[in-house]
C-alpha cells in the first residue's frame, strides 16, 4: 500500500512538473531545447532577483525591529504573510487540483482510497508552494540567521523543517473548506455558479478573519501601554501576534530559539498541529471527496425552457467574427469556475483589502495619511494616474490576457486553428474579450477608489481612459506572448492560467513597468512638472507600447498563429 | 470553385517530419480529389492519415510540397482555403461550457453565414441528426455521439465545397451513420467533394468513388475499387483483402 501511494505521488509530481514530457521533447527529441534552457535560466534569474529583494527587505526590517528588541518579528511577519497568502490563494488552487483535474476519470476507477488520491494531489500543491516559499521565505530565514546569534546547525535544521512544513496548515485548512464547499455544491444543480460564489465567499471569510485578527491589536488610546509592554520584554510583539494564530509563533520560536528546549517544544507543537490538520483533512476528504467529485461528473441538465424542444423557436444572432470570438471567449471564461476564481479574485480582493485597510482598519495613521493625501491639490493628477495604474495592475495580476490560447488546451485549440480566421483576428478577439472582462472587473475597485478619493469627473474620465489604454496595451502583448508559447498540455485548468509561466512573466512585467512608470512620474513631479504633463507623458508611453504591440501583431500574428501545431 | 472545375483538393509532393523524429510521417504524398467525388483515405494505425488531414486543414505545416484547397494554397492563403473546408476531427472536443446553439452561432459567425441561411441550415441539420431538443443544453451534457453530430452540423453550416472528416463514423448510432452517408452522397451530388479517413473498410468500399491507401507515410495505392483490384493478386477481392495484402508487415527472417 505504501508503495502504491508513493507511486501515485510520483506520477502526480511527474505530470505537475512535466518531467517525462520535458525529458522526451527537450532531451530525446531535442525539440526547442533552447526554449527549455531559456525558460530555466530566466526563471532562476528572476527568482534570484526577487529573493535578493526580499533578503534586503528582511535585513532592513530586522534592523528596525532590533531597536525595539523585536528581532524575531522578522520571522513572524514573513511566516504570517506567507501562510495568509497561501490560505487565500489556496482555495482556488485546491478546488482546481482536487475537483477539476483531467486525470480524475482515470484515477477514480482505480482501486484507490479517496484519501490516497487526495494525499497525492496534496503533494502536488505542496510542491508548488515550495517554489514560492524558496523566493519569499528562505531569504527571510537567511537574513535572520545572519544577523541573530544562533547556532548554525540547529538553526539550519529547524529552518529547513519549518520550510518543509510551512504550507501544510494553510493548505490543509483551504482543503478542508474546499471539500466541505464542494460537498454542499454537489447537492445543487447549478454547480459551476455555486462553486464560483462559494469560492469567493471563502476568500472573503478568510479576509474577514484576518480583519478580526487585526482588530485584536491595540486600539486607539492603548498605544502607550502597548509600547511599554513591547520595550519591557524582548520579542513580546511576536507573542501578541502569535496569540491570534499560534502556529506562527511556534514556527518563529522553533527557528529563532533552535536548539533550546523552548525551540524544540515549539517545533514539536508546530509539527504536531500540522500533522493534526493534515490528518483531519484526509479523514474528512476520505468521507466526502469522491461524493463531491462524482456529483461534478453528472452532466448539468439545466435548460432554458423557453426554447426547449422547439427548434422553430430557436433564435439566431449574427455577429462579426471578431465580436463572436470575443463573446464566446467571455462565456467560456466566466462559466469555468477555476478560471473565474483565479482570474477574478483580484477584482474583489483589491477593493476589499483597500476598504479594510482604509475604512475599517484601526490604524488612524493610515486613514489620516490617506485623508490628507486626497486633500492635496495635486492629488487630482496623482489620482488620475492611480486610476490608470489600477487598471494596469489588475490586468497584470489577473492572468487573463496571458493565457487565452493556453486555456484552450490541446483538446480545444483545433477548433480555432481550423477556422478561417487569421492569427491577427484570433489575437484581437482574445484581447478584446480580456479587455472587456478587466474593465468590468475594475468597476468595484474603481467605485471604492472614487468613494474615498472623490476625484473630479474629468480626472476620473482621463484616468479611466489612460487605464483602458494601458490595460489594452498589456492585453495585446500578453496575447502575443501566449500565442508565441501557449501552454496547451495541462491536466488541471489551474495550470493553464495561474501556474502558467506566461502569467508569471505578465505579473513580473506588470510590476516592473509600473515601477518604472512610477519612477518616471516621480521624476517629472520633482522637476516641477504639472500633473497634466505627467498625464501626457504617461499617455504617450502607453500609446507607444500599444502601437508597437499592434504593429508586432500585424507583422507576426499570422506566423505565430500557424506555428501552433497540433 | 464551383462544381465542374478541375479539383477541389490537390496535394503535390507533400512531406512532413515531426521535429526530433528521423522518420517521415508523410512522405512525398500527391493526390487529387475532384468535385463530386467521395475520397476514402485508408491506412494502418500510424500510417500518416491524421497528419495528412491536419496539414490539409492547416493544423500542421508541411515541410515540402503544396496543398491546394479550392484553388487556394493552405500555407500561403490559409484563411481563404479554410473557408472552403468543413472539418471534423477524429475526437471532436468542442467547447464544453457553450450550449450547442452558441457553438453553432460561433461557427456561423466565423464563416459569415447570414442569419437567414444559418437558421435554415441549423434547423435542417439539427432535425436530421435529431439534435434539435438538446441544442440549448451545454455541450458538457452531450454524449460522444451527440458531440460528433454537433461537430458535423457545425462543419456543414456554410455548405463547404470540401468536407474533410477524420474517422467520421466513430460514435454515430446506426441511424445517424446512415443519414450521414446519405448526406455525404448528396453533398457530392451538388458538385462538392468529401475526403475522409476511416478504418471501416466496408463503408469505404460501398461509399467511396476513389480510395487512397497510405502506409508508412507513402501513398501505396490510389484509385477506384476496380483500379485497386487490378493491383491485387485476385480480381474479386474485397477492399479488406486488398488493404491487408498491400499493408502486410514485412516478414522478418
Amino acid at each position: 500500500m505504501k508503495h502504491r501511494l508513493i507511486s501515485l505521488i510520483w506520477v502526480q509530481l511527474n505530470m505537475n512538473f512535466a518531467i517525462s514530457h520535458s525529458r522526451y521533447y527537450y532531451l530525446e527529441k531535442r525539440q526547442r531545447l533552447w526554449e527549455g534552457v531559456l525558460i530555466v535560466v530566466s526563471v532562476i534569474m528572476t527568482a534570484a532577483v526577487l529573493a535578493f529583494g526580499v533578503y534586503k527587505l528582511a535585513d532592513a526590517f530586522y534592523s528596525q525591529a532590533s531597536l525595539l528588541h523585536q528581532e524575531a518579528l522578522t520571522l513572524t511577519t514573513g511566516i504570517l504573510a506567507a501562510q495568509f497568502l497561501m490560505l487565500i490563494l489556496g482555495i482556488a488552487l485546491v478546488i482546481a487540483v482536487f475537483y477539476f483535474s483531467d486525470d480524475l476519470p482515470c484515477l477514480i476507477p482505480l482501486p484507490l482510497r479517496p484519501w490516497e488520491v487526495l494525499a497525492s494531489k496534496f503533494a502536488v500543491i505542496l510542491s508548488n508552494e515550495y517554489l514560492g516559499l524558496l523566493v519569499f521565505i528562505v531569504p527571510i530565514f537567511v537574513a535572520y540567521g545572519r544577523r541573530a546569534n544562533v547556532g548554525i546547525i540547529s538553526y539550519t535544521l529547524s529552518a529547513i523543517t519549518i520550510f518543509l512544513t510551512l504550507p501544510v496548515i494553510p493548505i490543509a485548512i483551504a482543503s478542508i473548506l474546499a471539500v466541505i464547499l464542494m460537498r454542499i455544491v454537489g447537492f445543487t444543480k447549478r454547480k459551476d455558479m455555486l462553486t464560483i460564489i462559494g469560492g469567493f465567499l471563502l476568500v472573503a471569510l478568510i479576509i474577514g478573519v484576518q480583519f478580526y485578527v487585526q482588530t485584536r491589536l491595540p486600539a486607539r488610546g492603548e498605544e502607550q501601554e502597548f509600547m511599554m509592554q513591547l520595550l519591557s520584554q524582548a520579542n513580546s510583539l511576536v507573542a501578541i501576534l502569535g496569540r491570534q494564530f499560534p502556529p506562527s509563533i511556534w514556527a518563529t520560536w522553533a527557528i529563532s530559539e533552535a536548539g533550546t528546549s523552548r525551540g524544540l517544544l515549539s517545533l514539536g507543537l508546530f509539527l504536531g498541529v500540522s500533522a493534526l490538520a493534515f490528518g483531519l483533512f484526509l479523514a474528512l476528504g476520505n468521507r466526502f471527496f469522491y461524493q463531491g467529485v462524482l456529483s461534478g461528473f453528472e452532466a448539468p441538465t439545466a435548460r432554458r425552457r423557453t426554447f426547449r424542444g422547439k427548434p422553430e423557436r430557436i433564435r439566431f444572432s449574427e455577429r462579426t467574427p471578431l465580436l463572436s470570438l470575443a463573446v464566446a471567449e467571455m462565456k467560456l471564461f466566466s462559466r469555468t469556475p477555476v478560471f473565474v476564481l483565479n482570474g477574478f479574485i483580484g477584482f474583489l480582493m483589491f477593493p476589499i483589502m483597500f476598504v479594510v485597510l482604509l475604512l475599517l482598519g484601526n490604524d488612524p495613521e493610515i486613514s489620516g495619511l490617506w485623508s490628507s493625501l486626497v486633500n492635496v491639490p495635486e492629488f487630482h493628477s496623482i489620482g488620475t494616474l492611480l486610476v490608470g495604474a489600477y487598471f494596469f495592475l489588475l490586468t497584470a495580476f489577473s492572468g487573463i490576457p496571458f493565457s487565452p490560447f493556453s486555456r484552450e488546451g490541446k483538446a480545444n485549440i483545433w477548433f480555432l486553428r481550423s477556422q478561417p480566421i487569421s492569427g491577427q483576428a484570433a489575437a484581437m478577439g482574445k484581447a478584446l474579450a480580456s479587455e472587456i472582462m478587466i474593465v468590468v472587473g475594475a468597476i468595484p475597485g474603481l467605485a471604492v477608489l472614487q468613494y474615498t478619493a472623490r476625484l473630479p469627473v474629468v480626472s476620473l474620465i482621463i484616468g479611466v481612459s489612460l487605464g483602458i489604454a494601458a490595460s489594452y496595451a498589456l492585453c495585446i502583448w500578453g496575447v502575443l506572448l501566449d500565442m508565441a508559447r501557449p501552454m496547451l498540455d495541462w491536466t488541471d485548468q489551474q495550470k493553464a492560467i495561474k501556474s502558467n509561466l506566461n502569467t508569471v512573466i505578465g505579473i513580473t512585467t506588470g510590476i516592473v513597468v509600473l515601477f518604472l512608470m512610477g519612477y518616471l512620474v516621480n521624476l517629472l513631479f520633482k522637476r516641477g512638472c504639472s500633473g497634466l504633463v505627467a498625464q501626457v507623458v504617461s499617455g504617450t508611453v502607453i500609446a507607444v507600447v500599444l502601437g508597437s504591440g499592434l504593429r508586432v501583431l500585424q507583422l507576426f500574428g499570422d506566423r505565430l498563429w500557424s506555428s501552433i501545431e497540433l | 470553385m464551383k462544381a465542374g472545375d478541375a479539383c477541389l483538393l490537390k496535394l503535390e509532393g507533400v512531406s512532413k517530419t515531426y521535429r526530433g523524429s528521423s522518420n517521415k510521417a508523410v512522405d512525398n504524398l500527391s493526390l487529387e480529389v475532384a468535385p463530386g467525388e467521395i475520397f476514402g483515405f485508408l491506412g494502418p494505425n500510424g500510417a500518416g492519415k491524421t497528419t495528412t488531414i491536419k496539414m490539409i486543414v492547416g493544423l500542421l505545416m508541411p515541410d515540402n510540397g503544396r496543398i491546394i484547397v479550392d484553388s487556394h494554397d493552405i500555407v500561403k492563403d490559409p484563411v481563404s482555403a479554410k473557408r472552403s473546408i468543413g472539418f471534423v476531427p477524429d475526437d471532436p472536443n468542442l467547447y464544453n461550457r457553450l450550449t450547442g446553439l452558441e457553438y453553432l452561432n460561433l461557427v456561423a459567425d466565423v464563416y459569415g453565414v447570414s442569419a437567414a441561411d444559418r437558421a435554415k441550415r441549423i434547423r435542417d441539420l439539427l432535425s436530421m441528426f435529431d439534435l434539435a431538443s438538446e441544442v440549448n443544453d451545454i455541450i458538457q451534457s452531450y454524449s460522444h455521439g451527440m458531440k460528433q453530430k454537433l461537430a458535423l452540423t457545425g462543419a456543414l453550416l456554410h455548405n463547404p465545397p470540401l468536407f474533410i472528416l477524420d474517422e467520421p463514423m466513430v460514435g454515430l448510432d446506426p441511424r445517424s451513420s446512415r443519414l450521414f452517408k446519405d448526406l455525404m452522397r448528396n453533398h457530392c451530388d451538388q458538385g462538392y467533394a468529401v475526403f475522409f479517413s476511416t478504418h471501416i473498410l466496408e463503408v469505404a468500399e460501398r461509399l467511396c468513388d476513389r480510395v487512397g491507401i497510405i502506409d508508412k507515410g507513402r501513398l501505396i495505392a490510389c484509385g477506384s475499387m476496380d483500379e485497386l483490384r487490378k493491383l491485387s493478386s485476385e480480381t474479386d477481392e474485397s477492399l479488406e483483402d486488398i488493404f491487408l495484402e498491400l499493408t502486410l508487415p514485412e516478414q522478418v527472417d
